[in-house]
């Protein structure tokens, strides 16, 4: 089985203007993703937006971060940052765009793509042709297509 | 001039060119338009291209010293700061004052202040702002008063001993000031100031603060020791704090720099924590701990520092000191005093690293006139007092105030810098009353 990135690809929609944080919330939670690509109005890829990011500066403040090991049921902060993420859903997208970040040509091999990945300390890529968006690829993905490789494992305990 | 220093481009006078050197570099350092460290090291590249300085004299201009103190704490805090002790400590204090409002604002100050005396002031409230917002979000009752009462207290305790401080570190380094002289000579008064200060913030807010019994009880419910994060590393590290502490105490002694003492217990520490572990995790543990340390300040000291050795060679310095003396008509107490205000007013306005750099061969230099090395003594003192406490002054006073204002307005809560203004210059010209006459009435 040869590791191309068409094999992994996950397409996915993007992320336009005008658009929502359930848009995000709705699209990520469906394909198991962390991030989508943001296009500006001029149609181009400009920016990324990332769960985390999204959950970073809407629900959880820096002290709450900062003393997570301390956080329990019965604190008002927990409440207030659940309340919080009802609120946030239907807050517009465009405040939580972030810089794009390195994306790749699905032409180029996969293993090139996951060096990128572990470079940019990310657990995907964006994948685009001549500026075109054709998909994202996930370390998951990977490893799926890693798992399937010809290489029998000895059964455990067997002779 | 040094014997090492090379001559000035152009044939220029070295007095004018370090002079315009370090007026410049002084005054983008004040707009904080670009990184301190980055102006700091530019004027210092400039101090040497320009001629006033070869590398040599610019390298023999720094205190490696301070240098070594800084950094070795630094490793030291990053290190034990992972096993939420200091956490513990503040969720624990809080509970032990029931929960009450003031209760908890005394509690948190007067930890604040224990730990910025053995740390350094920036970590500790790096470590207290968060526990203070969590709390206080828990009791409805509004941060503010709480993370002011606790910027007074770093810069309060920051001030009673050697490594409190930079300013004191500095200080000590220059004028080989051990850990007791500092406990002996400014712990006492800060023993005085902290209540006083206290006091005044009770009337102006404590007095009135209410949390209801619900909003206490959660509190109670928190479990402070789901703070610590790893036993084993707690252990090491109070091990080590101890045993530095106990270093800096029996410094005289032992023979042994503060630089020394501090270094030792960073590589002690460093060890302690690696043992048992694979090469390549202790590679990535070493290199964390090492990149925790604070390279900007550090980097900002030794361009200071060159910046510093220029003008001092140059005779700028020299020039400053006989007009301070000239104002003051050689009157040792008035000297005294008026370096106790004047470092106040500087370090409530603009960074007291700096200010402090430049006055303490300014001070040096008055030897002569005052019968000595050994007399200035109490101008030392007059200057850590000033500096110190003159951080709280105003928001840009002192680093940690900046740190107290970036988490409570990322949490929601500005901190206007003239509505602090408004309390603190007071406030702190009431500890530099006290200090003032302290310094007069203990040692002139």
């Amino acid at each position: 089985m040869s590791m191309d990135i068409e094999k992994v690809l996950i397409p996915t929609i993007i992320i336009r203007p005008g658009m929502y944080v359930r848009d995000l919330f709705t699209e990520c939670g469906k394909l198991h993703i962390h991030a989508l690509p943001y296009c500006n109005e001029k149609g181009i890829i400009s920016g990324t937006v990332t769960l985390k990011n999204v959950m970073r500066f809407s629900c959880l403040p820096e002290h709450m971060i900062e003393l997570a090991s301390l956080l329990g049921n019965q604190m008002s902060c927990v409440e207030n940052a659940e309340e919080k993420a009802r609120e946030i859903i239907c807050n517009p997208i465009e405040p939580y765009v972030r810089k794009l970040g390195k994306t790749i040509p699905s032409t180029e091999p996969l293993i090139k793509a996951l060096a990128l990945m572990e470079k940019n300390k990310s657990s995907y890529i964006f994948i685009v042709d001549d500026g075109e968006y054709k998909g994202q690829i996930t370390i998951q993905g990977i490893a799926q297509v890693m798992s399937k490789l010809d290489n029998s494992c000895a059964i455990p305990g067997a002779e | 001039m040094d014997s090492h220093a090379s001559a000035v481009i152009f044939g220029l006078d070295p007095l004018w060119v370090s002079s315009i050197i370090f007026i410049i570099t002084y005054a983008v350092i004040v707009t904080e338009k670009i990184n301190r460290s980055i102006v700091a090291l530019l004027g210092a590249g400039l101090m040497i291209s320009m001629g006033v300085l070869n590398q040599q004299a610019a390298i023999n201009g720094i205190d490696f010293n301070t240098l070594g103190l800084l950094t070795g704490m630094m490793v030291i805090v990053a290190i034990s700061r992972r096993s939420g002790v200091f956490q513990f400590v503040a969720v624990w204090s809080a509970k032990k004052v029931k929960a009450s409002p003031w209760g908890i604002l005394f509690m948190l100050s007067l930890v604040t202040a224990l730990f910025s005396a053995l740390l350094d002031n920036v970590t500790t409230v790096l470590l207290i702002a968060p526990v203070t917002l969590l709390i206080t979000g828990e009791l409805k009752v509004h941060p503010y008063p709480f993370l002011f009462a606790e910027i007074f207290a770093s810069n309060i305790g920051g001030t009673a001993t050697l490594i409190g401080d930079p300013p004191n570190i500095m200080i000590g380094s220059a004028v080989n000031l051990t850990f007791n002289d500092f406990l002996i000579n400014l712990a006492p008064i800060t023993l005085v100031i902290f209540p006083v200060t206290l006091f005044i913030i009770y009337l102006i807010w404590g007095r009135h603060m209410h949390a209801s019994d619900e909003a206490r009880e959660r509190i109670m419910q928190f479990k402070e020791r789901q703070a610590i994060t790893d036993i084993p590393l707690l252990k090491k590290s109070l091990l080590v704090i101890s045993l530095v502490i106990i270093g800096f105490l029996f410094a005289h002694p032992l023979r042994l720099e503060p630089a020394t003492i501090a270094m030792i217990g960073a590589a002690l520490l460093l060890l302690l924590t690696s043992i048992n572990t694979a090469a390549e995790e202790q590679s990535e543990h070493v290199h964390k701990s090492f990149a925790e340390v604070e390279w900007v300040t550090i980097f900002f000291f030794v361009g200071l520092f060159i910046i510093v050795n220029g003008i001092e060679h140059a005779g700028l310095l020299e020039i400053l000191a006989n007009q301070v003396l000239s104002i003051t008509g050689g009157d040792f107490a008035l000297t005294a005093i008026a370096i106790i205000w004047v470092s106040a007013i500087f370090s409530a306005i603009v960074d007291n690293i700096p200010f402090v750099a430049t006055m303490i061969p300014i001070i040096k230099s008055m030897a002569p006139t005052f019968g000595g090395a050994d007399q200035l003594m109490p101008l030392w003192w007059s200057l850590a007092l000033g500096a110190c406490l003159g951080g709280n002054g105003s928001l840009v006073g002192a680093s940690a105030n900046l740190i107290v204002a970036g988490f409570a307005e990322r949490a929601g809560y500005r901190i206007h810098f003239l509505k602090f203004m408004l309390i603190a210059f007071p406030l702190m010209l009431v500890s530099i009353v006290i200090a003032s006459i302290y310094v007069y009435f203990r040692y002139l």
